[in-house]
């Protein structure tokens, strides 16, 4: 799962002390290889993502220590 | 406040269910015109408002009727499954009345054909949701 962001994600894993150390809570745009920028909202850096690639995949995550699942108690989820 | 009201024939059955417009989000319009492209016309599902949900939801294959691509991976937890990996796409959520909510959505399957949305949360967060049983009408403010 996740093939269309894996080099993102492992960008993100690879410089992930470093920017907890310095934007913990903010939000990381994250290209390829780079990470592009960091923001204060989410919709921020989704907005300079698209203002800078265009409609191609980039990622934004949230720079936190450890990621809180979001949950479902409905059973219409397929997965 | 912009607000909406549904009745639905047996609210206690059928769930708070709404017809939604799922368009993309403004800032992607905003790039399909600078480009001169076209924008994708919105698509209309059923969603069902639940307060159950952490996030809103999609059916995993309507993200590319819109030409979205995802812009983050989130992890799930469900009734039958912890810890799924789900891409995230930026959509606007048009409700009846011209209620209009941009967000990020979580693509993931949904079984069945009645319900194409979830609509968590996230959504909620910004309002007010009014669930009258004994009128089987419910209302969200924002």
């Amino acid at each position: 799962m996740a093939d269309l962001l894996k080099k993102e994600l492992q960008t993100y894993e690879a410089r992930k002390a470093e920017l907890i150390g310095k934007y913990r809570g903010k939000f990381a745009l994250i290209k390829d290889a780079d990470v592009l920028g960091v923001f204060d909202t989410k919709l921020d850096a989704i907005r300079q993502g698209y203002e800078r690639f265009g409609r191609v995949p980039f990622l934004v995550k949230q720079i936190v220590e450890i990621e809180t699942p979001q949950h479902f108690t409905s059973n219409l989820l397929g997965v | 406040m912009p607000s909406f009201t549904t009745q639905v024939p047996n609210l206690q059955g059928i769930g708070p269910l709404v017809e939604v417009r799922l368009a993309v989000g403004s800032i992607i319009e905003e790039v399909l015109r600078k480009d001169e492209q076209l924008v994708p016309t919105p698509i209309l599902v059923n969603a069902m408002i639940d307060t159950g949900a952490t996030g809103t939801v999609v059916r995993e294959d309507i993200p590319a009727q819109l030409g979205l691509d995802p812009t983050g991976v989130t992890l799930i937890n469900t009734p039958s499954s912890t810890d799924v990996e789900c891409y995230e796409y930026l959509v606007r959520l048009l409700f009846p009345n011209r209620v209009v909510v941009e967000t990020t959505v979580i693509g993931a399957p949904l079984k069945g054909q009645h319900i194409q949305s979830l609509i968590g949360r996230d959504v909620l967060r910004h309002g007010v949701f009014i669930y009258i049983g004994y009128t089987n009408t419910f209302t969200l403010s924002f």
